[in-house]
This record gives C-alpha cells, structure tokens and sequence, in this order.
C-alpha cells in the first residue's frame, strides 16, 4: 500500500518543474521571435529602403549590430551619409571585429570625403581579415586616389592573388594610371604568373596593341587551346590579324610551313565547329532549314567534300559559311574551288563572296552564281586585287539577293577543294 | 680660416637642403597629383561595367574609361572637387577628366546628369558633337539624354530615367503597418521555426573574419 503523505506530495513538485520548463522555452520563443522578427524586418527594411521598418528593426534588437548595420545601409540609400556613418559606427562598438562592418564605414566615410577615417577603417578590416580580398582591394583603390601608387598597387596585387577575379581590372588600372606605359604598367601590376601574363595578353589584344600581346602570349608558355583561341578572338575583333595568325598557327606553321595565305582545310578533311572564331571555317547557325555535313560519297579531292542541303526559307545575306584568311596589300590572287549542284531551285542562287574583312568590309569580288543543276563537279575560278589597306580577306558562301521575300532555297550543294593563289 | 670653413659648411648644408628638397618633389610629381574619379554608388550596389571589367562602389575610374549601365543600374562617380556624375540605366559613355577640372562625357546612349561646380569646365558630347556645356563661373547641372540617335538636353529626362529606376527600390516602402502585420502574421510560424533552425554561426558569430587563408 502506498504511503499517502508521500502520494500526495509529488504533484507540486512535478507542476513547479513543469511551469519552470515552460517559462524556460517561452523566454526562449520570446528571444528566438524577436531575433527572427528582426531579422525579418531588416530584410523587408533593405529591400524597401524603408527607414520607419528600419527604426523598428533596431527597437526590437538595439543590441544586435545587424540591426544597426541595416538601418545604416537604409539611410546610405536615402543619401543620409553621416547618419548610415553613426550607425555603423555603432554596430562596431557591439560587434568590433566584424571586418566587413569596417569595410561598410571605410566606404562610407570616403564618401564623406574623410580620407584618414576611411582609411582607418580600412586598416582594420585589413588587419581583421588579412587574407580576404575586398578588405585590400577597397583601401588600395583609396590609397590609389591619395596618388599613394606603391602602396595601393601592393594591396591591390595582394587582392588579386587572393582572388584572380580582380587581375584583369588591376591590369587595367595599372594601364590607366601609367597612361599606356607598357614597362611601367607591367612593373604596378607586377604580371609574374602564366595566368596573369595571359591576361596582360589579352587586355593589350583588346587595346589594339597586337604585337605587345603577342609577346607576352610568348612569354605566358604553355596556354590552354581556349585560352589561346579567346586571344586569336580579341586580336582579330581589333583587326591585328597578322598577329592573331601568329598566336593561332604557333602550331600549324611549324607542321605545314604555311606562311599564312591560304585557305584552310579547303577540302573540308576536318571537323566543323559552330565555336570556331579565328581562320578556320565559321558556319553560321542561321536558318533551321539549312543543314552542313560533311560527305565522303562524293569528293572532288580528299576523302570528303562538304553538303549543304537547302530546305526552306533562309536569308540570302547571312552567310553559310566564312573563312578569314590573311592576304598581303595591293596584291593580285586567284580564287579556286569545286561545286556540284543537285535540283537547286531558288530565286537566288548560291555564290562564293569575297570582302575586306576590316574597315568597311568592302567587296573585293564574288563568283558567278552557281548552276542549279551540274552533273559533275565544276571548277570556279575568279580573281580579285587586295587594297593597299587589306590585310585579311573574308571568303563567305551565301547567296545572291532575290527580287522578292521571303527567298526560300531546296536541293544540295557539295563544295571543295577551296585554294588561293598569288598571281603576283 | 674658421670662418671660411663655417662658411662652406652652411654652403654645404643649403646644397644638401636643396638636393633634398628637389628629389621630394620629383618623388611627389612622380607619385602624381593625378586626380583619379570615384564610383560612389551603384543602385543595390549591383557592380557596373567599367572598361568591360564588373564594378562595384569605391572603384577607381581613370580618365579615358568606357562606363556602362545595365537595364536596371544606376551609378554615381564623384569628380572630386569638380562635380559628379550621374548615370541612368542602358547608360554607355566615355569619361575624360584632367587635374584643371575639365570633364568631357562622350554619350554613346543613354542619359547622364553631369553636375559641375563653379570654375569646372564641363561638355557632353555625342556622336553628333556638343549637347551641352557648362557656365564656367557658377555651379551648374546638364541633364543630357541620347537615345536613337537624338539628343535631349536639359528636359529632366535623364533625372526621370533615373527616378523611375529608383523609384522601383523603394516602391514597396509606402506599405501600410496593416499590411506589414499581415505579412508579419503569415511568416510569424514560419519566423519561429526557421529562427531556431538559422542560429547558425553566420548570424550570431563573434568574429566572421579569417584568421588564416
């Protein structure tokens, strides 16, 4: 049997216990909400730019440097800058080694023009976090406005190393400050990896310095194929092909002896690639009812020859296919290739077109329009004259304007065995 | 003979001074006084494009630089004592300045407000030649829009272009605090739950910063 007096007297100990939990995990809901409830505030303040949600945020958590840092960034975007600067400033003394929070105020006070407690601020996000990038990059751009160029350039290398996102705007800098210098941009930016010389290459590529880039391609080494392509693309959009040809065909001059002039793979032996952007050929991704393929039942040389197949509606001045190659100036060359048509009907007929491939893109010459219907293959030949300005010429297949749109074409066209020749 | 040697001495000493004092100065022209602009703001601090390069506030731009606005960006570059400059979105120019305080912006499209202080010379310039040019001797404002090849000058129409983008940030702000409880009431249970679940370390760190690489 059991004993009453004991029976009796463990409820209350259990209820205490009970409600002393409760209360417990209420305090903790009732923290937990509000943090929430702020945090969530602080989101809708920073999207709205809404200072009245902002002042709320900071009533519920005026503890919490998070509250601060929203209503700071709040009054920035209402332009109350020495307010967002107070602000910050009082995050910071809730949370002190907080690096971005000195990055925030660094920002800020430059913009109240107080060079020296900007960079104060920046110091200690450095110091905070010295191995993340920002923190640097931000006070050597400031250091680089106080015309403090070593020391800037030193922090912003360091931000660059840290994060190889910034090399190219270093390299930029470097160019702008040393007014187109090229030792003295490369001595601020201090170009040492293969990486950073590839990107030294390609920002002189883009600034039209072809033969700078070149040398610095030379002195990059080993590059991936990308890589070297991206640069053939930068030099040719800047029209320094020679230089482009140069970086494109390290390889296949030494293999073949080429000394530029010709067409190549004229016979369509290799594959085609929609991502081709230097000398090789370009197909276009123009119309859907215009197919290319290559076909080795039917060649004039080699072991392949390439099919178009026309289906349906296509523009007649969007090029099938183009290939730039590189000429000399003021100079005579013969133009040769095979075609073989099979029921070719259309207003306006396939033709082989060649222009200046810089400048005004001027036509040099075009081929006569090619037969709708041959049983055999035909050999086209026709010359052209290269401008004294010319240094590349484009050789485009595409088709003679019609009198009427839309201008569809069907049937198939085989092409090879392209070839230039100098007359001269 | 003493005091011919306290003489060369302090002849000495002002030679010294002096080569001292010329090799200061070619350090400090060395180093410049190259004024360099400054991006100040960009709208939701979404980075630009300066030189085709990504931009973010705090940024250097130096003289000669290609700037761009996205469809929804907005930029401010202080020019130092000189001015600022403001740009709309769909916004691509070209900035020159020098140390005299003669700031050219060549419109390639879109609107910029180009604010210059008193004794700056100021011009924008589009394809079409000068749109407008500053009153050297007081502050002044040009408002320029160049858009398909038609320029607008001093209309308000790039100041609009750039309202109604930013208009759009804070368009939300005018939500009455009915509205605001309802929101509140529809994410409070959620608040609780995901507040407990996101007391990470992001949040309640003491120190976010790397102490190591």
């Amino acid at each position: 049997m059991q004993n009453p007096s004991l029976y009796g007297s463990k409820p209350a100990p259990r209820l205490v216990l009970s409600l002393a939990t409760a209360l417990v995990f209420v305090f903790i809901f009732w923290i937990a909400g509000k943090a929430g409830l702020s945090r969530f505030l602080g989101k809708y303040a920073s999207i709205t730019g809404s200072l009245g949600v902002a002042d709320r945020v900071v009533g519920l958590t005026p503890a919490d440097p998070e509250s601060h840092r929203v209503r700071a960034a709040v009054l920035r975007e209402l332009k109350q800058l020495p307010q967002a600067a107070a602000e910050l400033e009082l995050a910071l003394s809730l949370r002190p080694r907080d690096d971005s929070l000195w990055l925030q105020l660094g920002i800020l006070r430059e913009e109240l023009e107080d060079a020296s407690g900007a960079l104060i601020a920046f110091n200690e996000s450095v110091r905070l976090a010295p191995y993340y990038a920002l923190p640097r990059w931000q006070r050597g751009n400031l250091l680089l406005r106080q015309g403090r160029f070593g020391e800037a350039f030193a922090d912003l290398r360091h931000a660059a190393a840290s994060n190889p996102d910034y090399v190219p705007t270093l390299i930029d800098l470097s160019w702008g400050i040393s007014n187109g210098d090229l030792q003295l941009a490369e001595a601020y930016a201090q170009i040492t990896t293969s990486q950073m010389r590839l990107a030294f290459a390609e920002f002189l590529a883009r600034q039209g310095k072809g033969r700078e880039a070149v040398e610095q391609f030379a002195l990059a080494g080993t590059v991936s194929n990308q890589a070297r392509q991206e640069l053939v693309r930068h030099l040719i959009s800047v029209n320094a092909f020679k230089e482009a040809f140069q970086i494109w065909g390290t390889n296949k001059i030494a293999a073949t002896g080429d000394q530029g002039t010709r067409v190549y793979d004229g016979g369509f032996e290799g594959p085609l690639s929609f991502d081709e952007s230097s000398f090789g050929w370009r197909v276009f991704r123009g119309s859907q009812s215009v197919t290319l393929a290559a076909d080795s039942s039917r060649r004039q040389s080699g072991s392949k020859s390439l099919l178009i197949e026309f289906s349906g509606d296509s523009n007649p001045d969007t090029p099938l296919l183009s290939q730039v190659i590189l000429v000399k100036p003021s100079t005579r060359y013969q133009l040769n290739f095979s075609a073989r048509t099979q029921e070719i009907v259309t207003g306006g007929l396939p033709l082989v077109v060649v222009s200046d491939s810089s400048g005004s893109r001027k036509r040099l010459a075009e081929s006569p329009a090619l037969a709708q219907e041959s049983t055999d293959w035909q050999v086209v030949s026709f010359d052209f004259q290269t401008d004294p300005e010319t240094e590349a010429i484009t050789l485009s297949i595409q088709r003679k304007n019609c009198t009427t749109s839309p201008c569809p074409i069907f049937g198939s066209l085989w092409l090879d065995s392209f070839s230039i020749e100098d007359l001269h | 003979m003493r005091l011919k040697q306290l003489n060369a001495s302090r002849a000495i000493a002002i030679l010294v001074m002096f080569a001292v004092v010329q090799v200061s100065l070619q350090i400090a022209f060395a180093q410049g006084p190259q004024f360099i602009a400054r991006l100040t703001s960009t709208r939701g601090n979404q980075p630009i494009l300066v030189n085709g390069l990504s931009a973010s506030t705090g940024a250097s731009i130096v003289t000669g630089a290609i700037i761009e606005t996205g469809a929804d960006q907005t930029a401010e570059i202080n020019l130092g004592s000189f001015g600022t400059l403001e740009l709309a979105p769909n916004t691509q120019l070209r900035l020159d300045y020098d140390q005299n305080g003669n700031t050219k912006v060549t419109l390639i499209r879109g609107c910029v407000i180009l604010r210059s202080k008193k004794n700056a010379e100021s011009e924008i310039v589009t394809e079409q030649g000068s749109a407008a040019k500053n009153d050297k001797k007081k502050n002044s404002v040009l408002d320029v829009c160049f858009l398909n090849g038609q320029a607008t000058v001093n209309q308000s129409a790039a100041a609009s272009a750039i309202s109604g983008v930013k208009g759009q940030a804070t368009g939300a702000s005018g939500l009455s605090g009915g509205a605001i409880a309802g929101v509140l009431a529809a994410a409070g249970g959620a608040v609780f739950v995901t507040v407990l679940a996101s007391r990470d370390n992001s949040t309640f760190r003491a120190n976010p910063s790397p102490s190591g690489p």
